[in-house]
């Protein structure tokens, strides 16, 4: 499969590389400001530099929280309008899948009993700029699913991204860098999906905070893997 | 009270600042020079400079964002998303308790539901779609929402769809056409100035959340849209009822005898 990442510059999407590099062929962007080596730098602008970029593709993989730093001016900008313009160019080529990384920070303001699902509206803070744009992200991604133009997984990773080390007593919405990568291969080939659809994903850890069944359903490659 | 309006003008702003004016002071910015017959405070800005619509916002009770960009990919998010990030910004910066922003019915109620239902009223779950007037000002609402639940501060939104001339109901866009089918959301452009006015001055009290949309029309009887709490909550009442669009008996007789008996 010909897969597009976003963010390629980002600990997230090295984390994603590396895990589906050897199955798929992968096409790295990032900024021009991050993008180095076998990145390819592109602006996300809405000319005929993104519908170059998707030509050939068959999935995106858009990292959604934590790809990109600077302003705050900036961030909303790339997740709402360079976000728009990838999903447009990506409709237009008729890219069969979008997977956006999101975060299950979304809801971290909730008390840590609840059992938040994917059934729940998330929460975003006005004040953490990252946290904001990757609502609004989401909300991008949602309206071109809703038009019917692209099918989009939005995947909501838990934290912290745990790699050799393993979670600590308070980390209950850890994630394993393997989980990561398991968890969007397996979202790759997943047959038995909505327009839309939201999945919560974490690592089985001591006290897990998040509800993770819905992953277990839709994502069969992850159900041994995954607390029931 | 004081206010802020951020793109006062293009072709909603003279009309809601001439249903201010005489009633609060107003700040009018835009980026274009003010219309001739304004004679009030002017600033140029732009509303995506977010230091600048900050700055413009000390000492303001109210925000009132006006301004609007439909078809050039880069600018329509500019103006439409990143302008209301820069007034909820403002808006917490100096502690305004109030905001008003404006934009297109579809940024809440899309294709799918027009297409489909009827009605539609403003509370319904947003569901803007592509396009990308609506979906750029559809996240600008987001935005809103958010700042709202977080810090407070009362968001206001009227939604508009046809803005016709009070005296031919003929519109910017296209000429007028009487007794045909018509868009089920037309609004004369006065009573559309005066809906701003409503929003500046509604009590708090009566404002059910702190996050409210309103549909700005006068009663039709399509019943495709709804515009009950408009009228229930802000108390606007239209002028102007564009009958002669969907009432066959304001044409001319066919006998032409127009004169009076």
């Amino acid at each position: 499969m010909n897969v597009l990442i976003t963010s390629a510059a980002s600990a997230t999407a090295q984390i994603i590389t590396g895990a589906l590099g050897s199955d798929h062929t992968l096409r790295l962007t990032d900024l021009p400001r991050n993008a180095s080596g076998d990145i390819i730098a592109n602006e996300l602008g809405h000319e005929s530099e993104t519908d170059q970029l998707v030509a050939g593709i068959d999935a995106i993989v858009n990292i959604g929280y934590q790809g990109q730093s600077g302003s705050n001016t900036h961030l909303m900008d790339y997740h709402t309008r360079r976000m728009y313009n990838l999903l447009q160019a990506a409709s237009d080529a008729g890219v069969k899948r979008y997977i956006n990384i999101s975060t299950l920070k979304l809801f971290q303001d909730h008390e840590e009993n609840l059992v938040v699902t994917e059934k729940w509206r998330s929460d975003p803070p006005a004040e953490d700029i990252e946290l904001l744009v990757a609502h609004m992200a989401e909300y991008v991604c949602k309206e071109f699913a809703r038009d019917r133009l692209i099918q989009v997984v939005n995947l909501r990773l838990g934290w912290p991204f745990i790699g050799d080390s393993s979670a600590g007593p308070d980390d209950t919405a850890a994630i394993s860098h393997g989980m990561i990568g398991e968890s969007i291969t397996a979202a790759l080939v997943a047959e038995e999906l909505i327009q839309w659809q939201d999945i919560h994903v974490q690592s089985p850890v001591d006290h897990q905070r998040f509800i993770t069944k819905t992953a277990a359903r839709l994502l069969p490659e992850l159900a041994g893997r995954l607390s029931s | 009270m004081k206010i802020l309006i951020l793109g006062g003008n293009g072709m909603l702003g003279p009309w809601a600042v001439k249903a201010l004016q005489d009633r609060h002071d107003i700040l009018l910015t835009d980026i274009n020079d003010p219309y001739p017959a304004y004679k009030g405070e002017f600033q140029k800005l732009s509303v995506d400079d977010v230091d600048g619509v900050v700055k413009a916002a000390e000492g303001m009770d109210i925000i009132v964002n006006l301004s609007v960009l439909r078809p050039h990919r880069k600018i329509a998010f500019d103006v439409n998303t990143m302008g209301n990030y820069a007034m909820m910004l403002a808006a917490r910066e100096h502690r305004i308790k109030r905001v008003i922003t404006t934009g297109p019915h579809y940024q809440k109620v899309g294709q799918q539901y027009e297409e489909w239902d009827f009605d539609l009223n403003p509370d319904m779950p947003s569901a803007p779609g592509t396009r990308l007037y609506a979906h750029t000002k559809a996240l600008g609402q987001e935005i809103c929402r958010v700042f709202s639940e977080r810090h407070g501060i009362q968001v206001i939104t009227l939604l508009y769809y046809n803005m016709k001339h009070s005296w031919n109901l003929g519109g910017p866009e296209a000429p007028v056409v009487y007794h045909e089918d018509m868009v089920p959301f037309s609004t004369a452009w006065q009573d559309c100035g005066t809906a701003v006015q409503a929003a500046v001055e509604v009590p708090e009290e009566r404002l059910a959340s702190k996050n409210e949309s309103f549909f700005i029309f006068p009663d039709l009887p399509h019943r495709k849209f709804d515009n009950e709490k408009t009228r229930r909550v802000l108390g606007w009442k239209p002028r102007y009822q564009v009958e002669r669009l969907w009432n066959k008996d304001s044409r001319n007789p066919e006998s032409n005898l127009t004169e009076a008996f």
